[in-house]
């Protein structure tokens, strides 16, 4: 047991060093590359914009991190690789299915659906990424390890924070 | 299905038989039967009121009905009408209550069933104790325990032994069959060695018990011959004369062919690893002796050894795997059918009932089984189970989760403990975007090479001491910012920061070593720091234990080396656990490295 507790404190303290290395890496690079805080947009865009792309950039390293592991970290390189195509395929799909549950589902089978409340496991598959695909026992396996790895994200992150802010 | 069928048994014995009525489990109880053995019981007690009518039309019925064994009894006259007008009925019975009794208890009821059947009361008597001796003595006639039982219904049946007599020759093989669909390598052997006897005709029985008597089973032999039907009642009483008298049946047949061959057929039977074999040999002495004794009888008798070597089988399957021996009773209960529809048209009904009885006899474990397990039907039995191990699979994820995530080991139902582990979740998510916002507008700052980075964001402690150091001092700083930019948050972040320091502590408490070990890893040797790490604090300990921690901070501080390096390394910890705090710090040191409290307070503040 303390050999567990062992080997799983040291890949998550690898795990955390292995993503304060790239995403300070990724910091480096937008600085470097000048991509953030410069340019004609207000100091609103460029906030936001930047906001969103350390973001990413967060999300980028520790699902790098973590590796193919796990099934979140997959989905979320993945859509890190090619959010386009995601972003055309889903809305695809999503009026596929759209006209085809106004045109499949009867009236009843309607008004069950839209009676019942989005689950709790739907919603949250929504916030775990891959959870669409997931049965609700792996769903929450894979919560687990997210919010252990989201934990050790914002953790490091406020270290950085705390360091450049002072 | 066989749950079914035998609650349609039960159902239609209660209503053709009031003393039936017993139901599998009065039943069994009634005659001894094990409790177990009930389900079979009860199907076979249908079988035989169906049979009760034709067995009584042929005077087996009637004397079985006498008594609640009766309706038993009849089920068994009903069975051996079939193949042998009386014997078949026993044999049914007998089959039914050896199905009922795969338990030896089963056996024992399954033997007082038969000699309610009083039909030939003697002869079921016989057939049920040897029933009863294989399945409650593991199909060792010998069995002591069975005899008691076989006793109790030896009794009743022994106004029907006479008949019994008769028939239970038949019946036997009826009763050889009948083990196969129980499926019970034990009451299979008895079945056979029953088959064997009822191949015998009764007065070949007679002749045989009384020579076969050797032993304690001569002695039921014995019985069986002086009144087949009055001392097969007596064998009853005994389990030992139960078994005689099964080995009697079996040695009847054996007699009728050769002493010899029914000897040693009693010794197999004796043995219940021989039961198999000797019903074997039972089977093929029992045709000899049918075919010696009567053409009908012996063709009947056929039959009766095809069943039973068919059932030896089932019985042999039934013993290599239980699974396996549905299906073999099955087909004994089939064959069985087949040589019951021969001899008579009756008889197809008793052999349709004695697959029906054996089915339900192979049905009757799963079922139990099911019962113990699910309390639910066998349709949804792999159902329910498979439903119960996903279940268990989410309670422990469950807990899993419930202490990762703050203030979730309060919370009692899954319900209200997902909707704690959305909110942790989504406010984990936001504390993401509000730090990557936090570090968008400190960005430009930026500028220094990563290990340039990695190491001050190491040292950040002490650049910021106060706010990353102290939870209650981080505490205001973060919540502000998010209350500016997210008012929704802030009570979530708030949670999420308590919970994460909380969680640090623990984490930290349990396994600081490890983590720092493996913070440390890529640049050095997590063990080496660990044990300098040590070292070191003990030095200074050592160096500053006499004096005051303010006075060793003193001097300590400003020129030793060592407790520069302690300090560096204290940063390092604090790095390792992400978010520094003192209180976590200072209970990690005077936990793991034995200082005291106020030792670990001043290292911290003095490193703050």
């Amino acid at each position: 047991m303390t050999s567990k507790h062992v080997i799983a404190a040291a890949r998550t303290s690898s795990i955390k060093t292995r993503f304060a290395r790239r995403f300070l890496r990724s910091l480096l690079k937008m600085k470097r590359s000048n991509r953030l805080g410069t340019g004609s947009q207000s100091n609103e865009e460029i906030k936001k914009r930047s906001t969103h792309i350390i973001k990413t950039a967060a999300y980028a390293s520790m699902a790098r991190a973590v590796g193919p592991r796990r099934t979140w970290s997959r989905s979320l390189l993945f859509k890190l690789r090619n959010p386009r195509r995601i972003q055309g395929v889903s809305s695809k799909r999503c009026l596929v299915t759209k006209e085809n549950k106004n045109k499949r589902i009867t009236r009843n089978k309607m008004q069950i659906i839209s009676r019942e409340p989005p689950s709790r496991a739907d919603s949250l598959r929504k916030l775990v990424p891959g959870g669409d695909s997931m049965d609700i026992c792996s769903l929450l396996e894979e919560t687990a390890h997210y919010i252990k790895c989201l934990d050790t994200q914002v953790k490091v992150m406020q270290s950085i924070a705390d360091y450049y802010s002072n | 299905m066989g749950m079914r069928e035998k609650d349609k048994f039960e159902l239609e014995k209660s209503n053709e038989n009031p003393i039936n009525h017993h139901s599998p489990g009065g039943m069994s109880s009634d005659w001894r039967f094990n409790t177990t053995c009930i389900p079979n019981s009860s199907l076979g007690l249908v079988p035989a009121d169906n049979q009760m009518p034709v067995c009584r039309g042929d005077l087996v019925g009637a004397a079985s009905c006498s008594s609640a064994s009766v309706i038993d009894s009849f089920g068994p006259a009903m069975w051996e009408h079939p193949t042998n007008s009386q014997n078949l009925v026993f044999c049914d019975i007998n089959v039914q209550n050896i199905a009922s009794s795969s338990n030896t208890v089963g056996i024992g009821k399954g033997a007082p069933a038969s000699l309610r059947n009083g039909i030939d009361r003697t002869l079921e008597m016989g057939w049920n104790p040897r029933n009863s001796i294989l399945k409650g003595g593991i199909f060792l006639p010998n069995a002591p325990g069975m005899l008691p039982q076989g006793l109790s219904q030896f009794p009743a049946d022994s106004a029907f032994i006479e008949r019994a007599a008769r028939f239970s020759c038949f019946n036997g093989g009826n009763f050889g069959d009948m083990v196969n669909p129980f499926g019970v390598p034990e009451s299979m052997g008895l079945f056979p060695r029953g088959g064997g006897m009822i191949q015998g005709p009764a007065e070949v029985f007679m002749g045989s018990g009384m020579k076969s008597v050797s032993g304690g089973q001569a002695q039921k032999n014995v019985m069986n011959a002086g009144e087949a039907s009055k001392d097969v009642s007596m064998s009853v009483d005994d389990m030992a004369t139960e078994w005689s008298l099964l080995k009697n049946e079996t040695k009847s047949e054996s007699l009728a062919r050769s002493r010899d061959e029914a000897k040693q057929g009693v010794g197999g039977s004796g043995n219940d690893s021989d039961e198999a074999e000797f019903s074997g040999g039972r089977g093929q002495d029992e045709p000899s002796m049918l075919e010696g004794n009567c053409g009908e009888l012996s063709a009947k008798s056929l039959g009766s050894k095809k069943r039973k070597r068919t059932g030896q089988d089932a019985e042999l399957d039934q013993a290599k795997g239980t699974p396996q021996s549905a299906e073999p009773a099955k087909g004994s209960p089939e064959t069985q059918q087949k040589g019951d529809q021969k001899p008579t048209s009756t008889t197809s009904k008793g052999g349709g009932k004695q697959g029906k009885q054996g089915s339900q006899g192979s049905d009757q474990p799963k079922e139990e089984y099911i019962h113990v397990r699910a309390r639910r039907g066998q349709a949804t039995n792999s159902h329910s189970l498979a439903e119960r191990v996903r279940r268990e699979k989410i309670s422990e994820r469950m807990k899993f989760l419930q202490d990762l995530v703050p203030g979730c080991s309060k919370v009692t139902g899954k319900a209200v403990m997902l909707d704690e582990i959305i909110n942790y979740v989504q406010s984990l998510q936001r504390q993401v975007e509000f730090l990557s916002m936090k570090l968008a507008t400190v960005n430009p700052r930026l500028d220094f090479n990563i290990e340039g980075l990695l190491a001050k964001d190491i040292l950040q402690s002490r650049a910021v001491p106060p706010s990353s150091l102290a939870f209650s001092s981080e505490m205001p700083m973060v919540c502000p910012p998010l209350h500016q930019s997210q008012p929704g948050l802030i009570p979530t972040a708030f949670h999420g920061m308590e919970s994460h320091s909380d969680i640090l502590r623990r984490t930290i408490n349990s396994q600081l070593t490890p983590m720092s070990a493996g913070f440390k890893e890529p640049a050095q040797l997590p063990n080496v720091w660990d044990d300098e790490l040590h070292n070191v604090v003990q030095m200074s300990y050592g160096a500053s234990a006499p004096q005051d921690s303010q006075d060793v901070n003193e001097p300590l501080p400003p020129g030793h080396l060592k407790m520069e390096k302690l300090q560096m390394l204290l940063v390092d910890l604090f790095e390792a656990v992400g978010c520094p705090q003192q209180r976590v710090l200072r209970a990690w040191v005077a936990r793991n490295l034995s200082l005291s409290w106020g030792f670990g307070f001043y290292l911290t503040t003095s490193v703050v």
